[in-house]
């Protein structure tokens, strides 16, 4: 497995826990469990993986095409859903009496969104290096 | 109406590499300057090179770039 393989799994992991944790201690914390979205901040910390070590390449022209076609598909995909979300927060919001959308359904919209971003990031740059692949 | 099958690009880097005394695929691969997965992907079949990398590599055999890769058009 090679440095941006791990980075991918980094993103995969630290998204995935995150809304696992958020998931849980929602029926405790209720609105404030999304602080815990915070763990995606865990993520940077994947640069760690791409620290030159001698002469050796670290990330090659395979590894940038993987990771920027990984980058697209993420970024489409969040962006489908916080607009969906968006859409459907709106219409089940006109349906309340006060026809108000709650800051909580953002909130926990946005940080899903981020999480979404990273995770299929990691998971698409998964797949990708585990198919054939052309330049 | 189906699409057409691109052909894909086959390479002979592994016979080649046998030949140089036994060149490792990390020789390789520090050599023409990518990682050592992309050279086990390239051999494998499972990654189509750039031109830049395929001109490379031939540079490295000494061979010209069609006798390394060549299209497979079947």
């Amino acid at each position: 497995m090679n440095a941006m393989e791990k980075v991918a799994w980094t993103n995969l992991g630290v998204s995935a826990f995150a809304v696992v944790v958020v998931l849980a201690v929602t029926p405790w914390l209720g609105a404030g469990a999304t602080g815990f979205f915070a763990l995606l901040a865990l993520i940077p910390l994947s640069a760690l993986f791409l620290r030159q070590r001698g002469p050796r390449v670290i990330v090659d022209e395979r590894d940038r095409d993987i990771d920027r076609k990984a980058r697209d598909i993420a970024v489409g995909a969040s962006w489908m859903l916080l607009l969906v979300g968006l859409v459907a927060a709106t219409v089940w919001g006109s349906q309340t009496e006060s026809h108000a959308v709650s800051t909580v359904l953002l909130n926990w919209l946005i940080w899903a969104q981020f999480a979404t971003c990273f995770g299929v990031r990691g998971l698409a740059a998964i797949v990708l290096y585990r198919r054939p692949y052309a330049a | 109406m189906p699409r057409k099958k691109e052909p894909s690009l086959e390479n002979c880097v592994s016979e080649l590499r046998a030949a140089r005394s036994g060149m490792t695929q990390q020789q390789l691969a520090d050599l023409v300057g990518v990682t050592r997965q992309t050279i086990v992907a390239l051999e494998g079949g499972a990654y189509t090179p750039s031109l830049a990398l395929a001109l490379r590599i031939a540079k490295v055999f000494r061979k010209p770039t069609e006798q390394v890769f060549w299209l497979d058009e079947e």
